[in-house]
């Protein structure tokens, strides 16, 4: 690969922004919309409230791209996790506790760096295998682990809505991600603290 | 002594945000002071975050992307002299308007004048110094329309029930700095207006909410350029303040503090 075809890296995307460049903001939507939206509109399962959601997302990366520092962590993690979070409160009409928005928990070391997600191709490799990986699930397992992702369910509630044992929902959950813990597993997705 | 760990099947659900009830406080509280198991969450966290993308494809239309980037640039702020805004606000005769300041923060109510001049916009609509305001004001549309948004806050929160007024007060060793908050934890609204010297180079003030309990949240950084410009900002819901500070940290903001205080006011 010539250094042309590089994907230019989100930090330096990110210095852009702060700069007031707005193509740079541009840069990251067309690198990154496709893929968030298609996680919202699974989520909420309105292309209008993920639209909104979408761009509202992109504004606050537009207004506070100082607060990101690429090389501790990943923009393309941060959105995912922002944007699953906004979907899901927008879901449930609750606002919902997310882990990685909690300031005393946040860690951007336990965000994955950008690294592969950068690159289209190997994004989209990515998500295939991903995509993959979920299709061939146990069918009671994917329930289980799309019933959290995707529905914003608690375990009791999962157990409540598929009528299983606790314990039997915390085992689909976890077989479900020690399988699709290969698809993730590539070898660009292994050092630590990152994917 | 052998160590007791979490269950294995735990630090998945936790980082999924689906473990609940007794179990998450107990999970948490062990993670807090086990660092094989944090490990073990950080982990299931890196699996976790990468599952949306497992999702089936869906592209936004383009006019996602349009109506981003018109918003983009509706926001951004270009340079422009404050004169005849800070010149008004400092019209001693209207600071008698601030019957409310307690004489313990009589002193601060000059310092209110940037407030002052957003709530006296209203009367002066049809006066001659209105015009030449608009008129200046007309130069640069991005700062008029926050303007006259923060007018209108500033009128419809001095008209509301339950609209409280919080003094910052100037912190020892920080720069001679005057501002004051328009608070309505009802409407989850928060009007700020002050007289701040222009951050350091590589800086920005940046104003919080510190909230009855948990950490703070920010409600924003200030114009670089200009950071008297009044901020207007709604708060989560069911958020209450029992403080509003202003902090030093560096240009941009942080999403936590870090850095001096600056200003800091207590909700009575």
């Amino acid at each position: 690969m010539t250094a042309s075809m590089q994907p230019v890296p989100d930090s330096a995307l990110v210095e852009r922004i702060m700069a007031g460049d707005e193509s740079a903001l541009a840069a990251l939507y067309d690198r990154y919309a496709g893929m968030l939206f298609a996680m919202l509109v699974r989520i909420l399962r309105d292309t209008g409230a993920a639209e909104e959601i979408l761009q509202d997302l992109f504004l606050q990366l537009w207004r506070g791209a100082a607060r990101f520092d690429a090389n501790r962590g990943s923009m393309a993690a941060w959105l995912l996790v922002i944007g699953r979070n906004r979907a899901i409160s927008r879901l449930r009409g609750r606002e919902r506790r997310e882990i990685l928005e909690d300031p005393q928990e946040f860690s951007f070391e336990s965000l994955p760096s950008s690294g592969n997600l950068e690159d289209e191709a190997s994004r989209m490799q990515l998500m295939g295998r991903l995509k993959v990986g979920l299709a061939t699930l146990p069918a009671e397992q994917r329930e289980a682990l799309e019933l959290s992702y995707f529905e914003g369910m608690t375990q009791t509630e999962i157990a409540a809505k598929t009528g299983s044992p606790l314990g039997t929902v915390k085992s689909r959950v976890r077989a479900a991600m020690q399988t699709l813990k290969q698809y993730f597993d590539d070898g660009t997705t292994r050092q630590p603290g990152r994917l | 002594m052998t160590e007791q760990h979490a269950n294995p099947e735990d630090s998945d659900l936790y980082a999924l945000g689906a473990l609940d009830g007794q179990e998450l406080q107990a999970f948490e509280a062990h993670v807090r002071s086990c660092s094989k198991c944090a490990q073990e969450v950080e982990a299931a966290r890196r699996q976790v975050t990468l599952l949306g993308l497992a999702a089936p494809a869906a592209a936004p239309p383009p006019s996602v992307k349009e109506s981003l980037m018109r918003r983009v640039r509706a926001e951004r702020v270009p340079e422009m002299p404050w004169t005849v805004r800070r010149q008004e606000a400092a019209k001693p005769v209207r600071v008698s308007s601030f019957a409310w300041l307690t004489p313990a923060f009589g002193t601060a109510a000059v310092f209110f004048a940037a407030l002052a001049a957003l709530i006296w916009m209203k009367d002066l609509r049809d006066s001659k110094q209105i015009e030449n305001l608009q008129a200046q004001l007309a130069v640069a549309q991005a700062q008029s329309v926050q303007i006259a948004k923060a007018a209108a806050d500033a009128d419809q929160l001095v008209g509301s029930a339950g609209t409280m007024r919080v003094a910052l007060a100037q912190q020892p060793g920080g720069p001679s700095a005057r501002a004051g908050v328009l608070y309505n934890a009802r409407m989850g609204a928060v009007m700020y207006a002050g007289e701040m010297p222009p951050a350091p180079a590589g800086k920005s003030y940046q104003l919080w909410l510190v909230p009855a309990s948990g950490a703070p949240v920010s409600l924003g950084v200030f114009s670089v350029t200009d950071p008297s410009m009044p901020m207007s900002a709604h708060v989560p819901p069911g958020m209450v303040a029992k403080a509003f500070a202003v902090t030093l940290e560096p240009q941009g903001g942080m999403p936590q503090p870090t850095g001096p205080k600056v200003l800091v006011g207590v909700v009575s």
